[in-house]
């Protein structure tokens, strides 16, 4: 069996009055998918979030374990639960250290998620500092042009602004981006979303490809269900909002 | 062009205005008729006035009453700018509502009026640019709010907030670094230069009014001399041929060219790769 990286158990969040998320388990294994699914407002995106230790003040966090076995054995929801604002800002700065090392994050429509005031180049090096502090320049150009290449991109994409790329190139850029840290989970949140459907089948395979080479497991939120059927190891479907009792 | 190159050059202006003003006399020398109108080459760096008094005392003197009021007044607009642009990252609608209603109210007073009525309103014995130059840009500060909001629009607001937060960037280096210093910066450099620039053209129209009214000086204590005055004494060579006080108007001119130009240099190289 791989190796466990992610564990959510029996997740619940929500307020008063009702409930987004309730009991949704995911694992996430080295090398395979874990497709979480489900249509517009079902709690996906609010799923995903709490996986990186982000829950919203309102709703809450009120129920489960977040667990990231690859690196300790800790239950980071334990001492935030009903832990109102400050316990989700508490949560937040304590699993701040895991997001863009441990967990890498691809986010839904990437042209507005990637830095519009900075070079592709640039924010590719902010991201690799963080895997490694003191980075000799020759090695940390050369691995930049190795990420892109990965992706499809060209070595001159790192002189580039999101704004000067397309759709699809910016999503590759921001899964480049995303493996950079050299991650050991992948959250993608509906990577395909803007794309055409030939382009969406080539960014969701580019996904799956360069996370299997780098061994880590993959998170992917989606609502197209005969894309994450076709391609995911197991498939965590959500229904949406209930009503508290 | 690389932005450290117009950034040195407005801070060179910047700090040469800083000093003139810093060294300013409390009054100018006496007159000394055997001196007077010498050109820049006869009595450098600007010459003489009618009474052979050195123009470099009026610059001086120029700059100390406008150099301070016109960068709290940058510096405030600025700050107004960079509060709307991180306001729209927060994504609070209540908020947006009172600000966008604080905007409205601001943006529809005429600003010279106001002004205006705020110059006579102050007591003769308080009056100062600096008030007038913060009134200024409170009325500035809705557009630079609006023109900042606007851009954190375009960075994707609260969604572009989140993605950060999903790399692991803490809250200071999400709005201080990516936000203000990354995205905002441009728009907020610029609309402090400009601001800058107003109050400098707001000093000269105030002092040129109170000179021409032969009223007390709505901007700085009598003792004192403004830009404005030597665009006045400079301005009747152009009416009157052969007066000789030509220089006068082209001093004056290239003091307030030296403002427009540090303005511009700044707003330039806060845009710049």
């Amino acid at each position: 069996m791989a190796q466990v990286l992610l564990e959510v158990d029996r997740l619940r969040i929500g307020g008063p009055g009702r409930v987004i998320v309730d009991g949704v388990s995911i694992v996430v294994e080295a090398g395979k998918v874990t497709a979480l699914c489900g249509p517009s407002g079902a709690g996906k995106s609010v799923t995903a979030r709490a996986c990186m230790g982000l829950v919203d003040v309102q709703p809450g966090l009120i129920g489960g374990t977040l667990r990231y076995p690859g690196r300790s054995e800790r239950d980071w929801f334990k001492d935030h639960l009903n832990g109102g604002a400050r316990g989700m800002v508490r949560l937040a700065r304590e699993t701040e250290t895991m997001r863009g090392g441990y967990l890498s994050y691809s986010p839904q429509a990437a042209s507005s998620a990637l830095n519009p005031g900075r070079t592709i180049g640039r924010q590719m090096e902010i991201a690799v500092g963080r895997r490694e502090k003191a980075i000799p320049a020759n090695h940390l150009a050369g691995l930049i042009v190795e990420l892109l290449a990965e992706v499809g991109l060209a070595p001159h994409v790192c002189s580039s602004l999101p704004g000067e790329l397309s759709g699809g190139m910016c999503q590759r850029a921001a899964l480049a981006i995303a493996m950079a840290s050299a991650p050991q989970v992948l959250l993608a949140d509906e990577p395909e979303t803007g794309l055409d459907p030939v382009l969406r089948r080539q960014v969701v395979e580019l996904l799956l490809s360069v996370g299997k080479a780098h061994g880590c497991g993959i998170l992917l939120i989606s609502h197209h269900e005969d894309t994450v059927t076709r391609i995911a190891d197991s498939v965590v479907r959500l229904v949406g909002p209930v009503q508290a009792p | 062009m690389n932005r450290w190159v117009p950034a040195l050059a407005a801070l060179a202006i910047f700090a040469t205005l800083v000093a003139l003003g810093w060294l300013a006399p409390e009054h100018l020398s006496d007159s000394d008729m055997s001196r007077k109108l010498l050109s820049w080459s006869e009595a450098p760096p600007f010459g003489t006035d009618r009474s052979g008094r050195p123009l470099l005392e009026y610059a001086m003197q120029g700059a100390r009453v406008v150099v301070l009021p016109a960068v709290l007044a940058g510096v405030a607009v600025g700050m107004m700018g960079v509060f709307g642009g991180l306001l729209r990252c927060v994504g609070d609608a209540r908020v947006d509502t009172v600000v966008a209603g604080f905007g409205e109210v601001l943006g529809a007073l005429p600003r010279m009026v106001v002004i205006l009525v705020v110059a006579t309103l102050i007591p003769s014995t308080a009056r100062g640019l600096l008030p007038l130059a913060l009134v200024w840009a409170l009325l500035c500060s809705p557009g630079a709010m609006d023109e900042a909001a606007a851009v954190s629009e375009r960075l994707g607001g609260a969604r572009f907030v989140e993605a950060l937060r999903a790399h692991g960037f803490s809250w200071n280096r999400i709005f201080l670094y990516h936000i203000v210093a990354l995205n905002l910066r441009p728009v907020v450099v610029r609309q402090a230069c400009e601001t800058m620039t107003q109050v400098t053209f707001l000093e000269l129209a105030l002092s040129y009014l109170s000179v021409v009214k032969e009223v007390s000086s709505f901007t700085h204590p009598d003792s004192l001399r403004s830009w404005a005055d030597l665009l006045n004494i400079g301005y009747s060579s152009l009416v009157v041929p052969n007066l000789g006080t030509g220089h006068v108007l082209v001093t004056g001119l290239f003091l307030v060219g030296c403002v427009v130009l540090f303005a511009r240099l700044g707003s330039y190289a806060a845009r710049a790769r």
